[in-house]
């Protein structure tokens, strides 16, 4: 047939590109009548390219369970141990901090999104840790409060000075607000030691939600709607 | 700030981001073969134009709490080099990218497309228009003769609505489509599922009553065509809705009138989602059947791409084999396939089956790009009766013509929207709805040896179809699959397969060359071997080709 083309003979078939052998049977191909002038494949070749994205799931779920385990461990520590204290604290805190690199790394993509887990993680972590030390309330008293009205201050500098579209972080926001709310709910059942940093930070997220609500409550309506669509 | 617009996911969408895995990420690609290499600068421009006109391409896919949905975006696009392996990941959760991509290599434009976003007909009209533009800018001193010729036959008998963004205003079938028609064509919006098929029945409706004469009327072109079934390179006249936009548009699947099985959607595995919800009860007498089925085995690819086999060969020559036989392409096709997996499986006694989509808008017209399929099953077992190959393509035939009817299909459709819109599956978060429809998805997949999708013959406007040689149609696959699409009389059966081996390729183009078919083929390379082999050659040849 064509010039340019090698022929399979066992197949019938002619064969387009530099194939050597057949890509059907393995059997050699008979040369094109004009050698060195082989019509070229229609398809590159691309080299092997391994996607990192198995390893990471890999690394991932291994650190997940570390993690996971190094928090249940806890639990079968009896709180007296004497000596115990420095290295657990020291253990904890690695352990809460490669969960918050964790998430930080798989949620990059979206700054507001990710400092919404962060809030939510660093509550719950400081919160058990409060527990295995025997519950002096110290995380619902300072550390959630502190954490919420950080977060909220930072989001809200990131998304001026990035110009983040409202549509991208305006449900995330909005998720702060309500995490920074709580609290005030701590407050009011009186799990606090000191009132004033719940207090503080109940006051910056009502302001916050009212300006968010002056300022983007369509955009956050429409925003809700699309995602809560059922 | 500008509101931007979004939509839900039509419901077969949903399928494909429920079951897009590692080795089949669920896109398909649609190519075309220049005449000269292409010129990446103009190609460009081209697809800026083309971009223009499919608001649908601009959408990005994002996550709700209980669906999916596209959304516009103010991306654009651009034309590469082909770099990546075919039919590459397009779609990754959290990165907001548009969801299919152009790609040139040597004389090849190549369409990748993410099926969640488009079918193979919605498709087949953006490379279309990207491939006109693009031959119109190549080529500035040819223009079509008669603009409004091309449109004049291809619209004959079409019942879609025309393209409002070219202005062509001949709508024939406007009293069939009160809503469509005035919309813009390609827009984010059109679920052609929920218009079709979520309203309910409503007696004495005008557009329902138009609809159902539609049908009738195409089942009985139907019959003609199986008594009488054309070569390819017949007559190009449409038998069903889905081509006329104007007259630039492909016949997208429609056009090749021997032959029923107009696929739309690429892919064979979503099938899953229109039957899922009909398998489900029916229960134990599918299951037992289905667990003999035969599936095909064999060595993944080391880097998961899709092994691509191409075979070129005369459209004639195979139409020719299959009006032999008594039977349309499609279906002749699948029992060579049928014979080539037993022979490569060194087998008797199979059951074999097959899913075979089938493009909606040829029964209910339809203008959108977006998905609009069903999808068929078809089986045949090797153990009793006739097996030759023209018997199994008889008995294929018949099962096929009697499951993508209208109303067979409607029915299934209807069935499985009620199943989408029932309220305990809509309060349903998203990974949960994700893992059942994964869920569903595996469990037809056992009942499925390999899949098939025609996209029939393709006839391009005037001065474009010069340049243009032969067009290729692949798809990701989680099986053995094959896609066809002609044009130019040059029939393209593209293999692809998440496996290494090529045996039943090699089967299938042996009973074809057997019988009389030249064909050629052209293979992609994706073992470290055929890769090294590649290399050392152009290092030895032509130094100074870019190593990519």
């Amino acid at each position: 047939m064509s010039a340019g083309l090698s022929r399979c003979v066992d197949c019938g078939v002619d064969v387009e590109g530099t194939w050597s052998r057949c890509p059907l049977c393995g059997a050699a191909l008979r040369e094109p009548q004009e050698p060195g002038e082989r019509t070229p494949s229609p398809l590159p070749d691309v080299p092997l390219r391994f996607s990192r994205s198995r390893l990471l799931r890999a690394l991932v779920l291994t650190s997940l369970a570390l993690v996971l385990a190094s928090f249940l461990v806890q639990l079968l520590i009896s709180p007296g141990v004497s000596g115990l204290g420095v290295l657990r604290s020291v253990w904890l805190a690695v352990a809460s901090l490669w969960l918050v690199a964790l998430m930080a790394v798989r949620k990059r993509r979206n700054i507001a999104k990710s400092t919404v887990y962060f809030v939510v993680l660093a509550g719950l972590v400081c919160v058990y840790w409060d527990f295995l030390l025997g519950w002096s309330a110290w995380s619902l008293t300072y550390v959630v409060p502190i954490l919420c009205a950080s977060s909220l201050l930072a989001v809200m500098i990131v998304v001026r000075v990035m110009r983040i579209e409202v549509g991208e972080h305006i449900v995330y926001s909005g998720l702060i607000v309500i995490l920074g709310l709580t609290p005030l709910v701590f407050l009011a059942l009186g799990w606090v030691n000191t009132p004033l940093p719940s207090a503080l930070c109940g006051a910056l997220c009502v302001l916050a939600l009212g300006l968010l609500q002056l300022s983007s409550g369509s955009a956050a309506r429409h925003e809700l709607a699309k995602r809560l669509h059922l | 700030m500008m509101r931007q617009h979004w939509v839900r996911l039509d419901n077969a969408s949903n399928m494909f981001l429920a079951a897009r895995s590692d080795v089949d990420p669920k896109v398909f690609r649609l190519g075309a073969e220049m005449d000269h290499e292409v010129d990446p600068a103009l190609l460009h421009k081209a697809l800026e134009k083309t971009y223009e006109k499919y608001p649908l391409y601009h959408a990005v896919l994002r996550r709700g709490v209980f669906w999916y949905y596209l959304q516009d975006s103010d991306l654009r696009p651009e034309v590469t080099a082909e770099l990546t392996a075919p039919c590459a990941p397009i779609y990754q959760a959290d990165r907001r990218t548009l969801l299919f991509r152009v790609m040139h290599h040597r004389r090849r434009i190549s369409l990748e497309v993410f099926h969640a976003l488009s079918d193979g007909t919605g498709a087949l009209w953006f490379l279309t228009d990207l491939v006109t533009a693009y031959v119109r800018l190549r080529f500035p001193t040819e223009r079509p003769t008669d603009p409004g010729a091309d449109g004049a036959t291809e619209a004959a008998g079409g019942s879609g609505a025309a393209d409002a963004s070219d202005g062509t205003g001949a709508m024939p079938g406007e009293d069939l489509d009160d809503l469509a028609a005035h919309e813009p064509v390609h827009d984010l919006t059109g679920d052609s599922f929920a218009h079709y098929f979520r309203r309910r029945r409503r007696p004495g409706s005008d557009a329902w009553q138009a609809r159902a004469a539609f049908t009738q009327e195409a089942e009985a072109e139907d019959r003609v065509l199986s008594v009488g079934s054309r070569g390819a390179d017949a007559d190009p006249g449409p038998r069903d809705g889905t081509g006329s936009r104007d007259g630039t548009s492909p016949r997208d699947g429609t056009g090749s009138r021997d032959d029923t099985g107009d696929v739309a959607g690429a892919d064979g595995s979503t099938e899953d989602s229109a039957d899922a919800p009909r398998r489900e009860p029916v229960g134990r007498r599918r299951l037992s059947l289905r667990r003999r089925v035969y599936r095909v085995r064999g060595t993944r690819t080391p880097d998961h791409r899709t092994r691509v086999v191409e075979l070129t060969m005369p459209a004639a020559a195979v139409i020719a084999l299959a009006r032999a036989e008594g039977v349309a392409l499609t279906m002749y096709l699948t029992a060579v396939f049928f014979e080539a997996v037993r022979r490569a499986a060194e087998h008797d006694a199979l059951t074999l089956a097959a899913t075979v989509p089938v493009n909606l808008r040829q029964f209910f017209p339809s203008t959108s790009a977006r998905n609009f399929f069903a999808t068929t099953r078809v089986e045949h077992a090797y153990r009793s009766g006739p097996n030759d190959l023209g018997a199994v393509a008889r008995t294929l035939e018949r099962d096929f013509r009697a499951k993508a009817t209208a109303e067979a299909l409607e029915g299934k459709l209807r069935r499985f929207l009620r199943f989408e819109r029932h309220p305990a599956l809509r309060i349903m978060p998203r990974p949960v709805k994700d893992v059942l429809l994964s869920g569903i998805n595996r469990a037809s997949n056992r009942g499925l040896s390999v899949a098939v999708s025609n996209l029939g013959r393709v006839v391009l406007p005037e001065p474009v179809s010069d340049h243009v040689g032969r067009l290729a149609f692949e798809v990701s696959a989680v099986r053995p699959q094959f896609c066809a699409i002609s044009h130019a009389g040059r029939l393209t059966v593209t293999f692809t397969s998440p496996f290494v081996e090529t045996d039943h390729v090699r089967e299938f183009a042996r009973i074809l060359t057997g019988a009389g078919v030249e064909i050629s083929v052209a293979a992609g390379r994706v073992t470290g071997q055929e890769l090294a082999e590649a290399f050392e050659d152009r290092e030895g040849d032509e130094p100074q080709e870019d190593a990519s």
